[in-house]
């Protein structure tokens, strides 16, 4: 009996190994590849020498490519998508979450409905409405494309968030002398911290990561790291360990910011999903 | 002339008045017409069971519910409109609803920081002291409400409620999750606190025994609507139905269904004994007498009835006697001493003033037997 326990120990350790090693050797290779010289990047056999050339002439801006420009635009772009989305979906969510008003329903589900219809449906509009309307190559039209996708997610997460919290709170605070507004600053969201905390993360690696929006809707002005990694591709010969780089690099602002919040952010991802 | 009608009498307008409050939930009547007044400086005790619209009775009157008709006046004013903020009243919700995120202070602190109720620092900091010194929580002070007992953090929202000046106080079960022992003791403090005297109270409970002990006047609700309203002694004495008879005092009330005679008495259903009733109605009429376990004596003054034993039952001082009359049974209340000798099948003779007894109608499915002879 023990022995086959054992067994079966043996097997589960193998296969979460096979998993961690198929999940992590892209990175690694990714790791290796920008660590690579131009000269042994296309060699059949293996070989390694180790430098820091490719980061160098990333950062550095060689190659003609601003990918710093890049860098910042995408935070930019990014920080401002999340931040309006919080500023404007915070109390939505919250109305949403207290209130049932006439279409409300129809509303959230509205949406709900930008986040599951391809960003490809309506590109093509958009991308002409950007040129009338001189939002092409700005932050402005970046930040405002991406409410398209944070929006929606912040509302969502956190209308549960505060359909979870006992409206007797505020009805207390109302008691105490309160405003409605000054409820929902003092009492409502204090309290919703958390999901805060969680649903900013995601809805910035969903910001950072997006692909489609910066490619049409921006060129040299507004261009994000995830657009702007692909440049070291073109020319004559494609340039990996550059690409390699930059792809690395532009890893580091949302893993960053997960280990900051991660505090928050465990209590945070399960505590609105389940019903005390 | 009895408290209420001393009250009714006088120019003031009630302090709390609702006429003809409806709420629906959905398909659901939770409010059916309701009608409330509570005097200044009175303590009103609404009695019910769960469900019967207690709690959305007093979150109307804090104007944390709107009526779908129906007005609520306090002082005279109605109050369509006003916001719950501005509506002067403090209520201790059933769950507390203690800030969770903030120190047993600051939640007792928080309407004094309120932009209506604002005191300078200091003297909000007396102010809360001398609450938490009344209320015997002085030491939690520092903890935040998370890390207190349930009767920690009831004290907490009581207090938080007494901490400012208020027309009313509006009070949803304060004492509901507290032990036996502790119940006991805060009901007895919570009376002889100056605030709570002086204040118009709305006290909102299911516990008939804390109605009794605590109301200056007790409204009994029922569907979404007083069923009656008056002194404690209006309602035991004078209950307007068997329902409301039934719901105060513990052993419960004995109803026994019997009919009347041609010559005005109540007989018994299977005709084993017979009453004298003072109250007048139709001969023939299915009545139910009911008389208080308390009303009932072995031997001494009164009416006689003799029956047999069926169970005795220890209730510390008193013993609950359970007596068989015919085929019914008919529980007494009797001193320790008076029962220490009797055994189940054992004769016994028992006793009750006429002016004890209580005549009701018949209950009927769709309504409990109102009393005969209002």
């Amino acid at each position: 009996m023990t022995g086959r326990k054992r067994l079966w120990g043996w097997l589960a350790d193998a296969a979460l190994i096979l998993y961690f090693v198929f999940a992590l050797f892209p990175i690694a290779w990714m790791a290796i590849l920008s660590l690579k010289p131009a000269d042994q990047l296309f060699s059949t056999y293996f070989s390694f020498t180790p430098t820091l050339d490719a980061y160098r002439t990333v950062l550095g801006d060689s190659e003609g490519i601003p990918f710093v420009r890049f860098f910042v635009n995408s935070l930019v772009v990014s920080v401002g998508a999340v931040a309006l989305s919080l500023v404007v979906g915070l109390p939505a969510a919250y109305a949403s979450a207290r209130w049932r008003f006439k279409g409300s329903e129809n509303l959230m589900f509205t949406l709900l409905s930008f986040r599951f219809a391809p960003e490809l449906t309506v590109i093509i509009p958009l991308f002409v409405l950007y040129q009338k309307l001189g939002l092409f190559d700005t932050y402005v039209g970046m930040v405002w494309v991406l409410q398209l996708i944070t929006l929606p997610l912040i509302v969502w997460i956190m209308r549960s968030y505060f359909a979870d919290l006992t409206p007797e709170l505020e009805q207390a605070a109302l008691l105490d002398g309160y405003t409605r507004k000054q409820a929902f600053f003092r009492v409502a969201l204090p309290l919703v911290k958390p999901g805060i905390a969680a649903v900013s993360l995601l809805a910035f690696i969903f910001a950072w990561n997006n692909f489609v929006f910066p490619l049409i809707l921006t060129s040299s002005q507004a261009q994000t790291v995830t657009v702007g990694a692909l440049s070291f591709l073109g020319g004559d010969r494609p340039k990996y360990n550059l690409t390699a780089a930059a792809a690395l690099v532009s890893v580091v602002p949302p893993l960053l910011l997960a280990l900051t919040i991660q505090r928050y952010l465990v209590r945070g991802l399960s505590f609105g999903a389940v019903k005390s | 002339m009895s408290v209420s009608d001393t009250l009714n009498a006088s120019a003031r307008p009630a302090a709390i008045a609702l006429r003809g409050i409806h709420k629906a939930y959905g398909r659901r009547t939770a409010l059916d017409g309701l009608e409330l007044d509570v005097a200044e400086g009175e303590f009103f005790c609404l009695l019910g069971p769960s469900g019967a619209g207690k709690t959305t009775t007093l979150k109307t009157v804090a104007g944390l519910e709107q009526p779908d008709s129906g007005t609520v006046e306090l002082d005279g004013t109605d109050m369509a409109g006003v916001e719950p903020y501005d509506r002067g009243v403090a209520m201790c919700f059933e769950s507390y609803a203690l800030y969770p995120h903030r120190s047993a202070y600051d939640n007792l602190a928080s309407p004094l920081r309120s932009p209506r109720h604002r005191l300078p620092a200091s003297e909000a900091r007396d102010r809360v002291g001398a609450i938490a010194e009344l209320l015997g929580i002085s030491a939690l002070l520092d903890r935040p409400v998370g890390a207190l007992s349930n009767g920690q953090r009831q004290r907490i929202a009581l207090g938080r409620v007494l901490v400012r000046p208020a027309r009313a106080f509006l009070l949803d079960e304060p004492l509901s999750h507290l032990d036996a022992k502790l119940r006991q003791s805060m009901r007895a403090e919570l009376k002889a606190i100056g605030a709570v005297r002086r204040t118009t109270t709305l006290y909102v409970t299911h516990d008939s025994v804390e109605a009794l002990a605590l109301g200056d006047r007790i409204g009994v609700i029922r569907d979404g609507r007083i069923v009656q309203s008056g002194t404690r002694e209006e309602i035991w004495y004078r209950p307007r139905d068997t329902e409301v008879a039934r719901a105060f005092g513990r052993p419960r009330i004995n109803l026994l269904p019997g009919t009347i005679t041609d010559d005005g008495r109540f007989c018994a259903v299977d005709g084993a004994f017979e009453l004298p009733v003072a109250a007048r109605t139709a001969a023939g009429t299915e009545v139910l007498a009911g008389v208080r376990p308390r009303d009932l004596a072995l031997g001494g003054e009164g009416h006689e009835l003799t029956g047999t034993v069926y169970v005795t039952e220890v209730l510390g001082r008193a013993v609950e006697v359970t007596v068989r009359l015919g085929t019914q049974h008919v529980s007494l209340v009797v001193p320790r001493a008076d029962a220490t000798h009797l055994r189940p099948d054992d004769p016994v003779r028992l006793t009750v003033r006429p002016e004890n007894l209580l005549l009701f109608e018949a209950d009927r499915p769709e309504r409990p037997g109102r009393r005969i002879g209002q």
